[in-house]
């Protein structure tokens, strides 16, 4: 009576996660994707054909068709109106799918089977212990099982040393920074990040093994596009960024229990009232992207991982009961960037080399962990993308119209336009910038809600609002200081604060908290049968480290606990 | 001919010069820096990156009106917003250049000085203007215009610094027909090699974690 057992919203770093574990189960799972599925038989040309519709065979799966699209190209994969990474239709003649943000900022959230983690640069920290002890409901013992399993299966491992890394380190050491070896942070320091990338190819270092013979081949070849599209590797499942694409969906369609559509974008929660268990969710409602149909698919659970705006978005659009904390609570690890311009000689008495080669190694590979501030992690992109964050996207206008104060640690805060941009790129070779991220708190006010008037062919869109605390402001501004002092002992002769605006957002979490919205095996209090496996479901932004991992392993164990309750399996870690 | 070159060659004169000197004032030619190089002169305007603003902002936004999802252009209404700033900079007193009174006419915005566009680019995401004389869907509109303000800046930055320019003549064709014709002159000028398949350039590892049956520790 039911087309399935369990229907997944969404594919990327949560769904995904829970796809493969309730297939591995045995459980008949159905994954309903809105964006595209690159790399799959079925969809030889998916940004301009509509192909099949459904794939539930590891046979499907075409590292050639990938490749062909992935082509690293930074304006082709991320712009984010038009890019093959983008969140929005599969067809790119067509517009993105539209979020009202009345303030500064940007979303980087990819549409697409493996979601934004297609272009995520896979760093795969576990939470601060001390962020999650006392504060969330579970505790980080409870999360350790099912965070080496996700690390196992993904597999995470820490980043080899490119010259940005050794520089990185060589400004983190002199700014009396020390090693912290190990995956569960307590006190901070700096260590190598723990990525979700395949061990450098092996022979690399060879010059009897080519370049092109080296793409095809298991390993990470250095080649710096974790952002712009990995195509390392000789198929689908072993590309050495491990997107879920290439991770999490093969190991899914190898269960044989588990059959993706893309292209379909969920617009409705079914529900029954239950005499036993009260209202509960029944299946789904999709409108296919490329002829508008709208379908309807029936299971005995469904597992919502949509996203941090999509998610609630889907709950208010469903018309599903009232409850305060739906789309509330947004939180974004307010982001900064801080850049430092190098003297060609300083960079040979260090590194021994005129170039910090910012394009060459993980997209980022290097981390210090501030528990109750943050962390900062040199990361270093494309030009285009790299021009924008440093120069381009402030919260503080421009610098020349508003310089620092003297004695501030940055040269420049804010916007450079002009002739002065120009000098600045000039020396993009030679410069090294950073990512930041706040431990930042959660704000009732910051939120996800849906416009009132405004409707795309899926129902009424998200306005995402966002708008960080007193104490996160600060924790942000102590946070620039220490990145800065780090760039200052490495010798930095310019230093760079962009000062992003507070809606660039990309580690959106806890807008469906745990213990608000659903209890601590991630069910939904008002809605039963109905699970959430993505960022939103977290509790807050678990003091700073980049997010996925932590959903990756709560929705290993949200499978574990809809399986008992609902299938009888026993716990995993149980046994 | 496509919808897009048909639009980019459709869009009014008015809004292609006030674009043409917004991305000249953030990335304007350098002939100084031309020491380093014939191709570090080059700026936003050779590179046709107002034609990619033109593009990015009539793509970008879709909303189901009345009957079916319609496209909301939103380069034309942008360029008001920018000329409305620059006659109530103007009027205001604000402009350190007098503007140039042969461009007035056509585009307000493009008669400031550079150093001016940029100053009413700052006036406006400051919301130091008179919002209910700004052309719709800005009039009135603050946190929109903080928004689109912002964007003006990264979106001519990306468009310059990626490899959009060397689409060439397919530059405004929908994104999967797009093809390279040159090495970009962006990356040129910015010292970056381009896509490349890998790199030798292994350091080693400061730390390794080793699984071996089912445990994992830290080396």
């Amino acid at each position: 009576m039911y087309d399935a057992d369990v229907i997944v919203i969404g594919s990327g770093g949560g769904g995904a996660v829970a796809a493969k574990e309730l297939g591995e189960k045995g459980l008949k799972v159905l994954v309903l994707e809105a964006g595209p599925f690159y790399g799959n038989k079925k969809w030889q040309n998916p940004n301009s054909e509509r192909g099949g519709e459904w794939s539930s065979s590891y046979n499907d799966l075409d590292v050639g068709i990938y490749k062909k699209i992935y082509n690293s190209y930074e304006n082709n994969m991320n712009d984010v109106v038009s890019g093959a990474f983008r969140f929005g239709p599969a067809d790119r003649r067509r517009a993105p799918w539209h979020r009202v943000m009345r303030q500064k900022g940007d979303i980087w959230q990819v549409s697409g089977v493996g979601g934004t983690t297609q272009h995520y640069w896979s760093q795969s920290p576990r939470a601060f212990p001390q962020a999650i002890d006392h504060v969330w409901p579970i505790s980080y013992r409870e999360l350790v099982p099912y965070y080496e399993k996700a690390e196992a299966t993904l597999p995470v491992q820490f980043s080899p040393t490119t010259p940005k890394e050794e520089l990185f380190y060589y400004g983190a050491k002199k700014a009396g920074w020390s090693l912290i070896p190990t995956l569960d942070v307590v006190t901070p320091g700096y260590r190598p990040n723990p990525n979700a990338i395949l061990r450098t190819n092996e022979h690399l270092m060879d010059p009897n093994y080519s370049m092109e013979q080296l793409t095809h081949m298991e390993g990470c070849t250095l080649r710096g596009h974790c952002v712009n599209g990995c195509t390392s590797g000789p198929s689908m499942d072993k590309i050495a960024k491990r997107s879920t694409l290439v991770s999490y969906i093969p190991l899914a369609l190898k269960t044989g229990n588990v059959s993706i559509r893309p292209n379909s974008f969920t617009i409705k929660i079914l529900t029954e009232q239950d005499p036993k268990e009260g209202l509960r969710a029944t299946g789904v409602q999709f409108r296919d992207t490329w002829t508008g149909e709208i379908g309807e698919l029936t299971a005995k659970t469904v597992v919502m991982a949509a996203g941090c705006i999509e998610s609630p978005r889907l709950w208010l659009n469903s018309g599903l009961p009232f409850n305060p904390w739906v789309g509330r609570g947004l939180t974004n690890h307010y982001f900064d960037w801080v850049g430092g311009v190098f003297d060609e000689k300083d960079l040979m008495s260090i590194l021994g080399t005129p170039s910090v080669y910012p394009y060459v190694g993980h997209t980022s590979g290097a981390r210090v962990d501030i528990p109750g501030i943050g962390i900062f992690q040199v990361s270093c992109l494309s030009p285009g993308l790299m021009s924008f964050l440093t120069y381009g996207f402030s919260e503080a206008g421009y610098d020349a119209l508003n310089p620092p104060e003297p004695g501030e640690p940055w040269d420049i805060r804010g916007r450079v336009v002009g002739p002065e941009l120009k000098e600045l790129m000039h020396n993009y070779s030679r410069t090294m910038t950073m990512l930041l991220l706040t431990d930042d708190e959660v704000r009732f006010s910051n939120r996800v809600e849906v416009d009132p008037l405004l409707k795309d062919e899926n129902g009424p869109i998200p306005i995402v609002y966002y708008t960080p605390s007193p104490k996160t402001l600060q924790r942000r501004d102590q946070l620039a200081r220490y990145a800065c002092e780090t760039l200052q002992q490495a010798g930095a002769k310019k230093i760079i604060r962009s000062d992003l605006p507070t809606g660039f957002l990309l580690h959106l979490e806890s807008t469906m908290r745990m213990g608000f919205v659903t209890d601590t095996n991630c069910e939904a209090f008002q809605v039963k049968r109905l699970y959430i496996a993505d960022n939103s479901v977290h509790f807050d932004g678990i003091g700073g480290p980049n997010p996925t991992l932590t959903t990756q392993a709560l929705a290993t164990r949200t499978a574990d606990k809809l399986a008992n309750k609902y299938f009888d399996h026993s716990i995993e870690t149980d046994k | 001919m496509h919808q897009a070159k048909l639009y980019a060659a459709t869009a009014d004169p008015r809004t292609v010069a006030t674009f043409k000197a917004l991305v000249e004032a953030i990335v304007p030619n350098t002939p100084a820096l031309a020491v380093f190089g014939a191709e570090q002169a080059a700026g936003a305007v050779e590179l046709y990156v107002y034609e990619y603003m033109i593009w990015e902002l009539d793509h970008s936004l879709a909303l189901f009106l009345g009957t079916h999802l319609t496209i909301v252009p939103l380069s034309a209404s942008t360029a008001g917003l920018l000329n409305s700033g620059a006659f109530q900079f103007v009027a205001s007193g604000q402009a350190q250049h007098a503007p140039n009174h042969a461009l007035w006419g056509s585009s307000p915005y493009a008669a400031l000085s550079p150093a001016d566009r940029i100053r009413v680019l700052a006036m406006l995401e400051e919301l130091r203007v008179d919002l209910g004389l700004l052309p719709p869907p800005y009039k009135d509109d603050g946190g929109l215009i903080t928004f689109i303000v912002d964007y003006l800046n990264r979106g001519t930055m990306f468009g310059f610094y990626s490899e959009w320019p060397a689409y060439g003549s397919t530059r405004l064709a929908t994104p999967t027909v797009r093809r390279l014709e040159y090495f970009p002159i962006g990356w040129r000028q910015a010292g970056y090699p381009g896509v490349s398949l890998g790199y030798r350039a292994l350091g080693g590892y400061l730390l390794t974690i080793v699984r071996e049956g089912g445990e994992s520790t830290i080396v």
